[in-house]
Protein backbone atom coordinates (compact mmCIF):
# COMPACT_ATOMS: atom_id res chain seq x y z
CA UNK A 1 0.00 0.00 0.00
CA UNK A 2 3.08 2.26 0.23
CA UNK A 3 2.85 3.38 -3.41
CA UNK A 4 -0.56 4.89 -2.85
CA UNK A 5 -1.21 8.30 -1.30
CA UNK A 6 -2.71 8.29 2.20
CA UNK A 7 -6.41 7.54 1.91
CA UNK A 8 -6.23 6.62 -1.77
CA UNK A 9 -6.78 2.88 -1.27
CA UNK A 10 -9.62 3.54 1.15
CA UNK A 11 -11.25 5.95 -1.31
CA UNK A 12 -10.90 3.46 -4.19
CA UNK A 13 -12.61 0.81 -2.05
CA UNK A 14 -15.30 3.25 -0.93
CA UNK A 15 -16.38 4.57 -4.34
CA UNK A 16 -17.89 1.33 -5.77
CA UNK A 17 -19.54 0.72 -2.39
CA UNK A 18 -21.06 4.17 -2.47
CA UNK A 19 -22.42 3.46 -5.94
CA UNK A 20 -23.81 0.07 -4.83
CA UNK A 21 -25.31 1.56 -1.64
CA UNK A 22 -27.19 4.11 -3.73
CA UNK A 23 -28.48 1.47 -6.17
CA UNK A 24 -29.36 -0.83 -3.26
CA UNK A 25 -31.44 1.87 -1.57
CA UNK A 26 -33.06 3.02 -4.80
CA UNK A 27 -33.60 -0.21 -6.76
CA UNK A 28 -33.76 -2.94 -4.10
CA UNK A 29 -35.35 -1.04 -1.20
CA UNK A 30 -37.38 1.53 -3.22
CA UNK A 31 -36.06 4.36 -1.04
CA UNK A 32 -35.49 7.70 -2.75
CA UNK A 33 -31.94 9.05 -2.56
CA UNK A 34 -31.72 12.83 -2.58
CA UNK A 35 -29.72 13.93 -5.59
CA UNK A 36 -26.20 15.35 -5.25
CA UNK A 37 -26.01 14.22 -1.64
CA UNK A 38 -23.12 11.82 -1.84
CA UNK A 39 -19.53 12.91 -1.56
CA UNK A 40 -16.29 11.25 -0.53
CA UNK A 41 -14.11 13.05 1.99
CA UNK A 42 -11.04 12.00 4.01
CA UNK A 43 -11.64 13.60 7.41
CA UNK A 44 -9.55 13.56 10.59
CA UNK A 45 -12.56 12.47 12.63
CA UNK A 46 -15.71 10.44 11.97
CA UNK A 47 -18.86 10.34 14.11
CA UNK A 48 -20.47 6.89 13.87
CA UNK A 49 -24.19 6.77 14.58
CA UNK A 50 -25.65 4.38 17.18
CA UNK A 51 -27.01 2.11 14.41
CA UNK A 52 -23.71 0.94 12.95
CA UNK A 53 -22.64 -2.36 11.41
CA UNK A 54 -19.05 -3.09 10.46
CA UNK A 55 -17.14 -5.62 8.40
CA UNK A 56 -13.41 -6.28 8.17
CA UNK A 57 -11.59 -7.34 5.03
CA UNK A 58 -8.89 -9.99 4.81
CA UNK A 59 -6.26 -10.52 2.13
CA UNK A 60 -3.79 -8.02 0.71
CA UNK A 61 -5.88 -5.07 1.97
CA UNK A 62 -7.07 -5.07 5.57
CA UNK A 63 -9.54 -2.34 6.41
CA UNK A 64 -12.72 -1.87 8.44
CA UNK A 65 -15.86 -0.83 6.59
CA UNK A 66 -18.74 0.66 8.57
CA UNK A 67 -22.27 1.56 7.63
CA UNK A 68 -24.38 3.75 9.93
CA UNK A 69 -28.05 4.65 9.63
CA UNK A 70 -30.37 7.26 11.07
CA UNK A 71 -33.16 5.65 13.13
CA UNK A 72 -35.96 6.40 10.66
CA UNK A 73 -33.99 5.08 7.70
CA UNK A 74 -33.26 1.83 9.54
CA UNK A 75 -36.95 1.41 10.36
CA UNK A 76 -37.84 1.85 6.68
CA UNK A 77 -35.17 -0.67 5.68
CA UNK A 78 -36.58 -3.18 8.19
CA UNK A 79 -40.05 -2.66 6.68
CA UNK A 80 -38.65 -3.25 3.20
CA UNK A 81 -36.91 -6.48 4.24
CA UNK A 82 -40.06 -7.76 5.93
CA UNK A 83 -41.96 -7.24 2.64
CA UNK A 84 -45.22 -6.39 4.35
CA UNK A 85 -45.07 -9.18 6.94
CA UNK A 86 -45.59 -8.41 10.63
CA UNK A 87 -42.76 -9.19 13.03
CA UNK A 88 -43.37 -10.21 16.62
CA UNK A 89 -42.33 -7.75 19.34
CA UNK A 90 -40.02 -10.40 20.80
CA UNK A 91 -38.00 -10.71 17.58
CA UNK A 92 -38.04 -7.09 16.37
CA UNK A 93 -34.70 -6.12 17.97
CA UNK A 94 -33.01 -9.16 16.46
CA UNK A 95 -34.54 -8.42 13.05
CA UNK A 96 -33.36 -4.81 13.25
CA UNK A 97 -29.80 -6.03 13.99
CA UNK A 98 -30.06 -8.62 11.27
CA UNK A 99 -31.16 -6.06 8.65
CA UNK A 100 -28.43 -3.61 9.66
CA UNK A 101 -25.82 -6.38 9.31
CA UNK A 102 -27.28 -7.80 6.12
CA UNK A 103 -27.17 -4.48 4.27
CA UNK A 104 -23.49 -3.90 5.00
CA UNK A 105 -22.81 -7.53 4.07
CA UNK A 106 -24.69 -7.22 0.76
CA UNK A 107 -23.30 -3.84 -0.28
CA UNK A 108 -19.70 -4.67 0.68
CA UNK A 109 -19.84 -8.20 -0.75
CA UNK A 110 -21.38 -7.02 -4.03
CA UNK A 111 -19.02 -4.10 -4.52
CA UNK A 112 -15.71 -5.18 -2.96
CA UNK A 113 -12.74 -4.73 -5.28
CA UNK A 114 -9.01 -4.85 -4.67
CA UNK A 115 -7.42 -1.72 -6.16
CA UNK A 116 -3.99 -2.78 -4.91
CA UNK A 117 -3.29 -6.06 -6.74
CA UNK A 118 -6.66 -7.44 -7.87
CA UNK A 119 -6.46 -10.52 -5.63
CA UNK A 120 -9.52 -11.80 -3.79
CA UNK A 121 -10.44 -10.10 -0.52
CA UNK A 122 -12.46 -11.97 2.09
CA UNK A 123 -14.90 -10.33 4.49
CA UNK A 124 -15.66 -11.12 8.12
CA UNK A 125 -19.18 -11.71 9.41
CA UNK A 126 -20.84 -8.37 10.26
CA UNK A 127 -20.36 -6.91 13.74
CA UNK A 128 -22.65 -4.35 15.41
CA UNK A 129 -21.60 -1.24 17.31
CA UNK A 130 -24.17 -0.28 19.92
CA UNK A 131 -23.34 3.32 20.72
CA UNK A 132 -22.34 6.46 18.87
CA UNK A 133 -18.55 6.62 18.49
CA UNK A 134 -16.03 9.24 17.48
CA UNK A 135 -13.13 7.86 15.48
CA UNK A 136 -10.04 10.06 15.34
CA UNK A 137 -7.44 9.70 12.62
CA UNK A 138 -4.18 8.26 13.97
CA UNK A 139 -0.77 9.16 12.59
CA UNK A 140 -0.61 6.14 10.26
CA UNK A 141 -4.34 5.64 9.76
CA UNK A 142 -6.54 6.58 6.84
CA UNK A 143 -10.28 7.31 6.75
CA UNK A 144 -12.54 7.78 3.75
CA UNK A 145 -16.23 8.51 4.27
CA UNK A 146 -19.37 9.30 2.31
CA UNK A 147 -22.92 10.29 3.27
CA UNK A 148 -25.97 9.21 1.30
CA UNK A 149 -29.02 11.31 2.11
CA UNK A 150 -32.42 9.70 1.59
CA UNK A 151 -35.99 10.78 2.12
CA UNK A 152 -35.83 9.01 5.52
CA UNK A 153 -32.43 10.16 6.77
CA UNK A 154 -28.75 9.54 6.22
CA UNK A 155 -26.57 6.50 5.62
CA UNK A 156 -22.89 6.99 6.48
CA UNK A 157 -20.26 4.78 4.83
CA UNK A 158 -16.71 4.72 6.15
CA UNK A 159 -13.57 2.83 5.14
CA UNK A 160 -10.86 3.00 7.77
CA UNK A 161 -7.45 1.46 7.71
CA UNK A 162 -5.28 -0.17 8.63
CA UNK A 163 -7.71 -2.44 10.49
CA UNK A 164 -5.51 -2.96 13.56
CA UNK A 165 -5.43 0.81 14.27
CA UNK A 166 -9.10 0.83 15.17
CA UNK A 167 -10.24 -2.69 16.07
CA UNK A 168 -9.47 -2.24 19.78
CA UNK A 169 -11.17 1.17 19.95
CA UNK A 170 -14.54 -0.24 18.90
CA UNK A 171 -16.38 -2.23 21.53
CA UNK A 172 -18.57 -4.38 19.34
CA UNK A 173 -20.92 -7.35 19.49
CA UNK A 174 -20.21 -10.27 17.18
CA UNK A 175 -23.44 -11.76 15.84
CA UNK B 1 -41.50 -31.12 -3.52
CA UNK B 2 -37.98 -30.72 -2.15
CA UNK B 3 -36.92 -30.88 1.49
CA UNK B 4 -34.72 -27.83 2.04
CA UNK B 5 -32.18 -26.90 4.73
CA UNK B 6 -31.49 -23.15 5.09
CA UNK B 7 -28.05 -22.11 6.36
CA UNK B 8 -27.40 -18.43 7.10
CA UNK B 9 -26.30 -16.48 10.20
CA UNK B 10 -28.78 -13.70 9.37
CA UNK B 11 -32.28 -14.05 10.86
CA UNK B 12 -33.89 -11.86 8.19
CA UNK B 13 -32.34 -13.91 5.38
CA UNK B 14 -33.47 -17.20 6.96
CA UNK B 15 -37.00 -15.78 7.30
CA UNK B 16 -37.12 -14.52 3.71
CA UNK B 17 -35.56 -17.62 2.14
CA UNK B 18 -38.01 -19.78 4.11
CA UNK B 19 -40.91 -17.69 2.79
CA UNK B 20 -39.67 -18.00 -0.83
CA UNK B 21 -38.99 -21.75 -0.57
CA UNK B 22 -42.45 -22.35 0.88
CA UNK B 23 -44.04 -20.14 -1.77
CA UNK B 24 -42.30 -22.22 -4.46
CA UNK B 25 -44.03 -25.31 -3.06
CA UNK B 26 -41.10 -26.87 -1.20
CA UNK B 27 -40.68 -27.88 2.43
CA UNK B 28 -38.17 -26.30 4.84
CA UNK B 29 -36.95 -29.13 7.06
CA UNK B 30 -34.46 -27.14 9.11
CA UNK B 31 -32.35 -24.04 9.63
CA UNK B 32 -28.72 -23.58 10.72
CA UNK B 33 -26.72 -20.49 11.62
CA UNK B 34 -23.18 -21.63 10.78
CA UNK B 35 -21.27 -24.34 8.94
CA UNK B 36 -20.89 -26.66 11.91
CA UNK B 37 -24.63 -26.62 12.60
CA UNK B 38 -25.24 -27.22 8.89
CA UNK B 39 -23.14 -30.40 8.89
CA UNK B 40 -25.04 -31.82 11.87
CA UNK B 41 -28.42 -30.81 10.42
CA UNK B 42 -27.52 -32.36 7.07
CA UNK B 43 -26.60 -35.71 8.70
CA UNK B 44 -29.84 -35.72 10.69
CA UNK B 45 -32.33 -34.30 8.17
CA UNK B 46 -30.89 -35.55 4.84
CA UNK B 47 -32.27 -32.59 2.83
CA UNK B 48 -32.69 -32.67 -0.97
CA UNK B 49 -31.31 -29.13 -1.19
CA UNK B 50 -29.27 -26.78 1.00
CA UNK B 51 -29.16 -22.98 0.65
CA UNK B 52 -25.80 -21.96 2.11
CA UNK B 53 -24.33 -18.57 3.05
CA UNK B 54 -20.54 -18.24 2.69
CA UNK B 55 -19.54 -15.71 5.37
CA UNK B 56 -20.59 -17.08 8.74
CA UNK B 57 -19.01 -17.20 12.21
CA UNK B 58 -17.25 -20.38 13.45
CA UNK B 59 -17.30 -22.23 10.11
CA UNK B 60 -17.85 -20.66 6.67
CA UNK B 61 -20.12 -22.08 3.99
CA UNK B 62 -17.39 -23.31 1.63
CA UNK B 63 -15.74 -25.33 4.41
CA UNK B 64 -19.15 -26.71 5.37
CA UNK B 65 -19.88 -27.86 1.80
CA UNK B 66 -16.52 -29.65 1.62
CA UNK B 67 -17.28 -31.43 4.91
CA UNK B 68 -20.81 -32.37 3.88
CA UNK B 69 -19.57 -33.87 0.62
CA UNK B 70 -17.40 -36.29 2.62
CA UNK B 71 -20.53 -38.17 3.71
CA UNK B 72 -22.92 -37.06 0.92
CA UNK B 73 -21.11 -36.54 -2.37
CA UNK B 74 -24.36 -35.92 -4.29
CA UNK B 75 -25.61 -33.13 -2.02
CA UNK B 76 -27.33 -30.25 -3.83
CA UNK B 77 -26.12 -26.91 -2.50
CA UNK B 78 -26.96 -23.39 -3.67
CA UNK B 79 -24.64 -20.74 -2.27
CA UNK B 80 -26.66 -17.64 -1.30
CA UNK B 81 -24.10 -14.96 -0.67
CA UNK B 82 -23.11 -11.33 -1.19
CA UNK B 83 -19.68 -12.16 -2.67
CA UNK B 84 -19.54 -11.15 -6.32
CA UNK B 85 -15.84 -11.84 -6.78
CA UNK B 86 -15.21 -14.47 -9.47
CA UNK B 87 -12.62 -16.32 -7.37
CA UNK B 88 -15.20 -16.81 -4.63
CA UNK B 89 -17.70 -18.24 -7.13
CA UNK B 90 -15.08 -20.62 -8.53
CA UNK B 91 -14.11 -21.68 -4.98
CA UNK B 92 -17.76 -22.45 -4.22
CA UNK B 93 -18.19 -24.57 -7.36
CA UNK B 94 -14.92 -26.41 -6.70
CA UNK B 95 -16.10 -27.15 -3.16
CA UNK B 96 -19.17 -28.84 -4.64
CA UNK B 97 -21.89 -26.19 -4.80
CA UNK B 98 -24.25 -26.63 -7.75
CA UNK B 99 -25.70 -23.12 -7.81
CA UNK B 100 -24.80 -19.59 -6.78
CA UNK B 101 -27.17 -16.72 -5.95
CA UNK B 102 -25.86 -13.22 -5.40
CA UNK B 103 -27.63 -11.34 -2.59
CA UNK B 104 -30.05 -9.65 -2.30
CA UNK B 105 -31.95 -12.92 -2.60
CA UNK B 106 -35.36 -13.03 -4.27
CA UNK B 107 -37.95 -15.70 -5.00
CA UNK B 108 -37.21 -15.36 -8.73
CA UNK B 109 -33.47 -15.98 -8.28
CA UNK B 110 -34.15 -19.02 -6.07
CA UNK B 111 -36.69 -20.45 -8.51
CA UNK B 112 -34.27 -20.09 -11.42
CA UNK B 113 -31.37 -21.69 -9.55
CA UNK B 114 -33.47 -24.59 -8.26
CA UNK B 115 -34.86 -25.10 -11.77
CA UNK B 116 -31.35 -25.21 -13.25
CA UNK B 117 -30.03 -27.74 -10.73
CA UNK B 118 -32.95 -30.12 -10.87
CA UNK B 119 -33.28 -29.90 -14.65
CA UNK B 120 -29.59 -30.84 -14.91
CA UNK B 121 -29.85 -33.58 -12.31
CA UNK B 122 -29.72 -36.47 -14.79
CA UNK B 123 -27.30 -34.93 -17.24
CA UNK B 124 -23.55 -35.42 -17.45
CA UNK B 125 -21.61 -33.72 -14.66
CA UNK B 126 -20.07 -30.41 -15.77
CA UNK B 127 -23.00 -29.11 -17.79
CA UNK B 128 -24.57 -27.39 -14.79
CA UNK B 129 -21.37 -25.50 -13.93
CA UNK B 130 -21.30 -23.96 -17.42
CA UNK B 131 -24.94 -22.95 -17.04
CA UNK B 132 -24.15 -21.38 -13.69
CA UNK B 133 -21.42 -19.21 -15.13
CA UNK B 134 -23.77 -18.21 -17.96
CA UNK B 135 -26.38 -17.23 -15.39
CA UNK B 136 -23.87 -15.08 -13.53
CA UNK B 137 -22.84 -13.31 -16.72
CA UNK B 138 -26.42 -12.23 -17.42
Amino acid sequence: MKDKEAGEIETEILLPMLERAISFLTDDMQIKVTSNSAEVVCPNQVELKKNTAMIGTGGSIQVIITMSYDDRLLEKLVEAFLEGEEAGEDELDEIRESVSSEIVNTVVGNALTNPLDGTMLTITPPILIYEAKSLFKHKSSRIATAIVTTEFGDMLLTVIGPKESFADALNFKEL
Amino acid sequence: MLNVLIVDDSLIIRKNVKKYITSLGHNVVGEAQNGAQAIEACKKLKPDLITMDITMPDMDGITAVKNIRVFDKDVNVIMVTSHGQEEMIVSSLKAGAKGYILKPVSEEKLAKSIGTIFKEYNKEEGDSDDDLMDDLDE
